[in-house]
């Protein structure tokens, strides 16, 4: 008997599990899968956080799984997901990046989803990076201009004004540029730049002088134009930066920015995010936003939010819905107040933003700059090359530096590379 | 007639019978020959079908590219292809040989007795212990150009009179690699001729001692030539993988400066997620493997065994 029972109890249990995993399915929530390399940057961080509750809010049932992936692999962990038919539905990238994604006809277009809702995108900053072979494959999240963050401090110490020119840039970092404790190792430097990163960002340093001595990688029909007399004398003062030891050498964009955080460092020369880090360094108070000394300032598109073009048609539009929530005017606003971001809306009103972000007025004005002169980080007819030409300049910069080429030299060599790539 | 039926069947599948028990071998090594060839030899034959496609980025379950020659025909008119193999070839000789050498040096030294040996022995073994890409950032800290502990060991003994740009000289970059694969690399080599030395009777060496045999005589006609087996795999074993590592070199170089330490491993990785060009990435890795078999076969085939 007590056989018997045991026998009918272990039958029913396994029935009511079986039971249980054939209903589960379509009890559960339906997962939206988000990779990000921001989950936990201060600010934006929480500002991608807050857009996940108020669309949960906003869609009972459905639940966004919000992933970390690094920024150093980020590329490569993409590249993975959609080789192996896994993208995530929400599609986070770099806007250096996509493209190679729109080629392959991965991403949805968005002109009819845009044209189903009436979003009117005129005005919207970096947008027209989103278009590719015509269609609109994305939404641009993020543009931005570079400003110069410096620690009054160090330059109060060293007797030098805030520089208004590169030639100004180079005295301020030069006489900020110390051996503080005469072991022969300097442990004070003028500015820093990442040279240890990708070529992406390497390209990205470079740019800021090569951008102020009027020189740029192509034009705007996508021709490339390095080898010009501009682009020599940029090659020449991203020489003379690394050369002249005022800056650290092969780090990272993190170390250099804790190095400045932390008052090792002068002048500073990075986006709206540097913001961040400078919030926890140990020489907060001394750190002061103005608007760089090199002109026009470095800025353009920053990361883009897409969808697959092949995940069921339910999906898509819980992915519109979530990618239109953060393009609302209350969301472009808290990029702003919570991220510490230059919304791409025109529409968004930031107003009384200064009083959380006292340097706002600042990234607005660069970002505008930006905006105005067509700056961008991706040169127009090199985006699907973009890794192999940046890597190129980088390689060609490399070679300069270490062999002491004339840059006039590096300029044909690079022209004619680049001209190679582009076939 | 169905007796007679389930009957043959039984003894059929009657492993315990000594003329079944090559089918018991079988099955029990099934699950492990299924498992290698879907985690091996299927991408295996992936790498090698892709590297006849010209493909950027391939799909899983995406059609198949043209057969074409296009990425070998690449590859071999391609500059940084022989660049690559020349900075493998380098490596895989000064890494191989440091470790080898130091590898054995510690062996030879913790096999005598001593007080602390099981410590030294411990600490020889640690480096191996270590996860390599916690070891390698360790690595990268003491290389820093501005900050890092060997250049300032540099200027403080004389050796030079400024920090040393590891990362950002060709010459210094390839040793800051080569010295971290060596310190990564030694212990394993250690272990085993530790094992092999252990293995060597100790006869022997007093019967030599007899005849008069000075230390490195020993050394010469005892050591060496009863170690030569293990040392022989262990070359093999180490030797492959210089030729695979990528983690040391992807986080203290990234292959630069100038690709003064691009592998072809680093190449792979770059073409494959750099460039996007999966079917060239394939067939730098499907010719990795032709020369490590090739390599292999040199050092273990018929020609070697006269080494032993």
């Amino acid at each position: 008997m007590n056989k018997r029972v045991k026998r009918l109890a272990l039958g029913a249990a396994t029935a009511t599990v079986m039971m249980m995993a054939s209903l589960s399915p379509a009890m559960a929530e339906t997962v939206l899968k988000f990779i990000s390399w921001q989950t936990d940057d201060a600010g934006t961080g929480e500002w991608w956080h807050s857009a996940i509750a108020e669309f949960e809010k906003q869609h009972p049932g459905v639940k966004i799984e919000f992933t970390k992936a690094e920024r150093s692999s980020y590329a490569d962990t993409m590249t993975t997901l959609f080789a192996a038919n896994q993208p995530p539905q929400i599609v986070h990238l770099a806007s250096f990046e996509f493209q190679m994604f729109a080629d392959s006809g991965w991403l949805e277009p968005l002109d009819p989803w845009l044209k189903k809702d009436g979003i009117d995108m005129t005005g919207w900053a970096g947008q027209k990076t989103c278009e590719w072979n015509g269609e609109t494959v994305c939404i641009m999240t993020n543009y931005f201009g570079f400003v110069m963050a410096y620690n009054k401090k160090l330059l109060d110490e060293a007797g030098v004004a805030v520089p208004k020119t590169y030639d100004e840039f180079i005295a301020a970092a030069k006489a900020t540029t110390k051996d503080l404790n005469g072991d022969g190792i300097a442990d004070q430097f003028g500015t820093g730049h990442e040279t240890k990163g990708g070529p992406g960002q390497y390209l990205t340093e470079m740019l800021n002088y090569i951008i102020d001595a009027g020189a740029y990688w192509t034009d705007k029909e996508g021709n490339i134009t390095i080898d010009t007399p501009e682009m020599v004398e940029g090659l020449t003062r991203w020489k003379t930066v690394m050369k002249s030891g005022i800056s650290p050498v092969d780090m990272s964009a993190s170390d250099v920015r804790k190095l400045f955080a932390d008052g090792k460092m002068a002048m500073r020369l990075d986006g709206p995010w540097l913001y961040g880090t400078t919030e926890k360094g140990t020489a907060k108070s001394d750190i002061v936003y103005v608007a760089p000394p090199l002109t026009p300032p470095l800025g353009g598109s920053s990361n883009v939010l897409a969808m697959p073009s092949d995940i069921p048609d339910d999906q898509k539009q819980l992915v519109w819905d979530f990618i239109k929530l953060t393009m609302t005017p209350e969301f472009q606003r808290t990029y702003a107040t919570m991220g510490g971001n230059t919304p791409p809306s025109p529409k968004a009103d930031v107003s009384g933003v200064e009083k959380t972000i006292p340097h706002f007025p600042v990234l607005l004005e660069t970002m505008k700059a930006a905006s105005e002169k067509g700056i961008d980080r991706v040169p127009t007819g090199l985006e699907l090359y973009y890794n192999e030409f940046s890597k190129m300049v980088m390689e060609e910069s490399q070679r300069m530096i270490i062999q002491d080429l004339d840059p006039a030299e590096v300029a044909k060599t690079m022209q004619a590379k680049a001209e190679s790539i582009k076939g | 007639m169905t007796d007679t039926v389930q009957a043959g069947r039984r003894k059929f599948f009657d492993l315990a019978r000594p003329s079944r028990q090559h089918l018991l071998g079988y099955i029990l090594i099934a699950p492990a020959v299924l498992m290698v060839a879907a985690i091996i030899v299927w991408p295996l034959i992936l790498a090698i079908d892709l590297s006849f496609q010209q493909v950027k980025i391939p799909r899983l379950g995406g059609a198949s590219r043209p057969f074409s020659l296009s990425n070998y025909t690449w590859l071999f008119s391609s500059q940084e292809f022989w660049l690559a193999c020349w900075v493998t070839l380098k490596l895989v000789v000064v890494v191989t040989a440091g470790s080898v050498a130091v590898g054995l040096s510690t062996a030879l030294l913790v096999n005598n007795k001593f007080k602390g040996r099981t410590v030294a022995r411990l600490g020889m073994a640690l480096p191996w212990a270590v996860p390599e890409i916690i070891a390698v950032v360790i690595f990268a800290w003491m290389f820093d150009t501005s900050f890092g502990l060997f250049g300032w060991l540099a200027i403080q003994l004389g050796f030079a009179d400024q920090m040393i740009p590891w990362v950002s000289s060709s010459t210094a970059a390839f040793w800051a690699v080569a010295i971290t694969m060596v310190w990564k690399g030694f212990p394993f080599v250690s272990i085993m001729c530790l094992a092999g030395l252990q293995s060597i009777p100790s006869d022997y060496y007093a019967a030599a001692k007899v005849d008069g045999a000075s230390v490195f005589q020993r050394f010469r006609w005892i050591t060496m030539p009863l170690l030569m087996p293990v040392l022989g795999v262990t070359l093999v074993l180490t030797l492959l993988w210089v030729f695979r590592d990528f983690s040391i070199i992807k986080v203290l170089t990234g292959g630069g400066p100038l690709r003064s330490t691009q592998t072809l491993s680093i190449m792979t990785y770059d073409q494959a997620f750099q460039y996007h060009n999966f079917g060239r990435a394939a067939a730098v890795g499907v010719l990795t493997l032709v020369i490590c078999i090739i390599a292999s076969l040199l050092m273990l085939g018929r020609r070697s065994k006269s080494i032993y």
